[in-house]
């Protein structure tokens, strides 16, 4: 990398640092745009043929015959199924009155010859039909001869149209099912980028507007400096433990302005795009100057064996400071392979801001819950695409055996690991930069990450195994707090210097408030007080008290906190922030401020 | 049990086709889910319909989509190869000339379809098996109906087949066991296998009472009063997978089974006793196998990432006989 773009990068990181202090509407669209300059910079005088330096250089009228000739070799062998389906319609939407008859031309054929997988996931479908409905509304009137798959622009419109509507409703009534994902977020921002900026169909054009506004508040409200926070639906490593990886977050710093200068290719298509981010999703995700707690309904990815219903829900609890956010799932088989069930994230010690567990589990039976294809050879499969699936060092994943308890910034977690299980043991994840892990003489350890605090009670014995992950060279990079134990636990406290004070004060209260565990097969429960002296009683499965009293998880909304509000089945969601108000209507298809 | 092949052609009037005097050649027919790694969005190695003439045709030749993660194939008999369907990850494609063009004929709603069966005789009645349960269309692929009324609250269908000897009596393998219907897919009980995770039932093409399904981890069971009482088979049987079952349709008592690192195994009384059969297939995953109509010692083997298999002596010797690497799903011959 040269020297100036360093400089540059450095420049840029410093000057987000100071725009996350939140700034007027003029402010945030001049900054904004900026930073969308400084993406597709990277894009517009490249020399590769790639539909980001094609849709670019059209869209900025950077040698159109360059363009063009692009075009024409990249459509030689179409390839990428949905992932070549929207950057495709894209490039040929931001050209189109610009490239040359034979470019136009070689589009239409690749629609007519080019038969893209439909995938299987909701990520998939997702960008199949907007990229498919776009395509649809672009060439009116043709039979089914001319396109791909044998079905008219009729046809193809119509279906395209009753997915996307489908898809919406069910997101807006039981949630989304590829919730909340720092990897696979670009895919959905990118399929109602599409809509919002090309659909002909006012209507559609309006989902998508109201659907960008919808995700990105999703993320807004669980963001903290460019870090998406809580229980994942999917996440990779190594993002899990270096959360700035993430691609979503070079969306936080091209719409919030938050965390790292990015240019990935994934945000061509929002730089180049007229959707600008309402000012009040912006004060959301940068305002914490007050703690809060974010609860939101999901729903399980479509389950299609070996379980009771199609789409289970799913509970999230997020804690939010501006230090700190701890988040989980309820735990289970929420999602297959790249489920984070919790996580503690922090501003302190980029790249390893994060502290979570897990119990990597893996089988051919949670594969076959979503996946239609044999048993027994599936992990195979599965672990020649995502090769860690049955790593048990793994550090993302689902089991059945984990059930989670949480209340504020205190996190109980339990295992009741049955014999024979895939893997025997559960993992907690430290970073190596922390400035204290102090193993207590009471039981806890006891972590320093800047402002930051953490405790972690461990149930059960435990070893530490020094760790590096795939890319570090030489020096170790995190700890593995391992254990053997089939039944086992731990509690969580989280605490800043803002609430707490002095990192000796909160060690001293950890060592008052020990948890009490109860664990034998069958029979795995704890008693705890809080540092703030809440009382929680959790049993696995899934007998959560508080106080004496039982929570029931059934009643989470699908938005609920201080910004957010929605009901379930209501297909409206409310934003609010200080005299600021935004509903998104999708009965109505209209927003309201 | 045994019944004349004479009495099979007036008694069951498609059967007739397998008749082996009127047809001098075949076409097999394999559904390939993938070749080695597929990744969505990468640049996989076809997936699809592949097709040849077995003494004619030294290589595969691919037909329609390309991409679609093709779980099974199916033909209408009487259409000598014009008309044909491809169930797959992107829903239940049809070509009525021959594989020249193609459509796809379901929409949003129906994905993952791993089986298609045609009835025979009513070229609009098609029903598929998928991961969602049952659809059926009366026009031909046109509309599609959801049948799962009666299924498990999960309808996950690895295969569905029509009766014989009534078209409105159909069998399907559930994860709840084999279930039945009588009223042509409208409703659905439970037969009396409740064993889990059935993965492919077949009927003997003689005798409609008797039916064999393959279980996953349970091996095989076997009916002789159309379903409503099972036997394990057990007899020379030592894998417990089965994802496969066919019958020789000119010497039905001549049947072949196959599943996981089984290989292929072999009766020859109809089902009674078996034996693993073979050499060069032995530890092979064995998803589909085929009997060719006009040379019954000519047998087909799909397999789970290793291509086709081959054998001219009725499963005594076997060979690779292409698309290696291929997870080849379904595959069908048809007499022309």
């Amino acid at each position: 990398m040269k020297m100036s773009s360093i400089i540059l990068i450095n420049f840029l990181f410093l000057w987000n640092v100071s725009l996350s202090q939140q700034m007027s509407r003029e402010g945030y669209l001049k900054a904004y745009a900026d930073r969308a300059a400084y993406v597709t910079a990277a894009f517009d005088t490249a020399s590769n043929a790639s539909f980001n330096t094609i849709a670019t250089r059209y869209a900025h009228n950077s040698d159109i015959g360059l363009a063009d000739s692009m075009l024409l070799e990249v459509l030689k062998d179409p390839k990428g199924d949905m992932f070549w389906m929207f950057p495709c319609m894209n490039a040929y939407l931001q050209g189109k009155e610009k490239m040359s008859p034979a470019a136009k031309s070689a589009v239409r054929t690749a629609w007519k010859t080019y038969a893209p997988y439909r995938g299987d996931t909701e990520n998939h479908w997702a960008m199949y039909y907007a990229s498919l409905f776009i395509a649809a509304e672009q060439w009116p009137g043709l039979p089914g001869s001319e396109w791909y798959n044998g079905r008219s622009s009729d046809e193809n419109r119509m279906e395209a149209k009753e997915y996307i509507i489908h898809w919406i409703k069910v997101t807006t009534t039981i949630g989304q099912g590829e919730f909340d994902s720092p990897d696979y977020f670009p895919e959905y921002m990118n399929a109602m980028l599409l809509l919002a900026e090309f659909a002909q169909d006012p209507q559609m054009k309006q989902r998508g507007l109201m659907m960008l506004d919808y995700i990105l508040v999703d993320f807004a409200a669980e963001h903290l400096e460019g870090q998406y926070l809580g229980g994942f639906s999917r996440i990779y490593e190594p993002a899990v433990y270096k959360p700035l990886n993430s691609v979503a977050s070079a969306f936080a710093y091209l719409y919030f302005g938050t965390g790292q200068p990015s240019q990935t290719g994934w945000l061509t298509y929002a730089a180049l795009s007229s959707y600008r981010l309402p000012q009040i999703i912006y004060n959301i995700a940068t305002d914490r100057s007050r703690p809060y707690v974010e609860r939101e309904r999901k729903r399980v990815r479509n389950v299609i064996r070996f379980g009771e219903e199609k789409n289970p829900p799913v509970y999230k609890y997020t804690y939010i400071t501006k230090d700190y956010g701890i988040g989980s799932l309820q735990g289970g088989i929420l999602q297959p392979i790249q489920q984070h069930t919790w996580g503690v994230r922090y501003t302190y010690g980029y790249p390893y801001t994060t502290i979570f567990g897990l119990h990597p589990y893996y089988s051919s039976l949670e594969l076959g819950m979503f996946f239609p294809e044999e048993l027994k050879p599936l992990i195979a499969d599965v672990v020649a695409s995502k090769g860690t699936y049955n790593n048990p060092d793994k550090w993302t994943g689902s089991s059945p055996y984990e059930r989670t308890f949480q209340y504020l910034n205190t996190l109980v977690v339990l295992y009741d690991i049955a014999p024979g299980t895939s893997t025997g043991h559960i993992d907690g994840f430290f970073p190596a930069n922390l400035e204290q892990r102090l193993v207590d003489s009471s039981g806890w350890i006891i972590c320093k990450a800047g402002d930051t605090y953490v405790g972690w009670y461990p149930l059960q014995d435990y070893e530490w195994i020094a760790g590096k992950s795939p890319d570090q060279k030489e020096e170790n990079d995190f700890w593995r707090l391992r254990s053997h134990k089939l039944q086992n636990g731990y509690v969580i406290e989280v605490r800043s210097k803002s609430e707490i004070g002095s990192f000796e004060t909160f060690a001293g209260r950890l060592r008052s408030h020990v948890p009490k565990g109860v664990l034998s097969p069958g029979a795995v429960s704890v008693r705890y007080t809080t540092l703030d002296n809440e009382k929680m009683f959790f049993a696995f499965p899934d007998i959560r008290k508080l106080n004496g009293k039982t929570i029931d998880l059934s009643k989470t909304k699908l938005f609920d906190s201080p910004f957010l509000h929605a009901e379930v089945g209501s297909e409206m969601l409310s934003l609010t922030y200080k005299n600021l108000r935004r509903v998104l209507d999708f009965k109505n298809l209209r927003i309201v401020e | 049990m045994m019944y004349s092949f004479r009495f099979a052609v007036f008694a069951i009037p498609f059967i007739f086709l397998f008749q082996t005097e009127l047809f001098a050649q075949s076409t097999v027919y394999a559904s390939v889910v993938s070749t080695k790694l597929f990744v969505v969005g990468a640049a996989n190695a076809n997936t699809g319909l592949y097709y040849q003439r077995p003494g004619v045709d030294t290589a595969w030749t691919h037909s329609g989509a390309s991409r679609i993660r093709a779980f099974g194939v199916a033909t209408k008999m009487s259409a000598k190869g014009e008309i044909m369907y491809i169930s797959s990850g992107n829903g239940l494609h049809k070509t009525t000339d021959g594989g020249t063009t193609w459509r796809i004929t379901t929409g949003w709603e129906i994905t993952e379809v791993l089986g298609v069966t045609p009835d025979q005789r009513n070229g609009d009645i098609v029903y598929i098996a998928t991961a969602y349960g049952i659809y059926k269309t009366t026009d031909g692929c046109f509309t599609w109906k959801e049948m799962n009324s009666g299924l498990p609250t999960l309808p996950f269908t690895s295969c569905v087949i029509i009766d014989h000897s009534d078209p409105n009596k159909l069998f399907c393998a559930t994860e709840d066991g084999i279930y039945i219907s009588d009223d042509a897919a409208r409703t659905w009980k439970r037969t009396g296998l409740h064993v889990a995770n059935a993965r492919v039932i077949v009927q003997h093409p003689t005798d409609p009472s008797t039916l064999f399904a393959g279980m996953e981890n349970d091996g095989i069971y076997v009916t002789h009063n159309g379903g409503a009482w099972w036997k394990k088979c057990e007899a020379g049987i030592d894998h417990t997978t089965f994802y496969a079952i066919a019958f020789d349709p000119t010497h039905p008592d001549t049947m072949y089974a196959g599943g996981y690192v089984s290989g292929v195994y072999r009766s020859i009384d109809g089902g009674s006793s078996w034996n693993r059969q073979g050499t060069g297939i032995e530890y092979q995953n064995i998803h589909s196998i085929a009997v060719d109509p006009t040379d019954g010692n000519r047998v087909f083997v799909g397999t789970i990432f290793s291509g086709i298999f081959r054998s001219d002596d009725a499963g005594e010797h076997w060979a690779s006989a292409g698309l290696p690497g291929a997870q080849v799903y379904r595959v069908i011959i048809q007499p022309y």
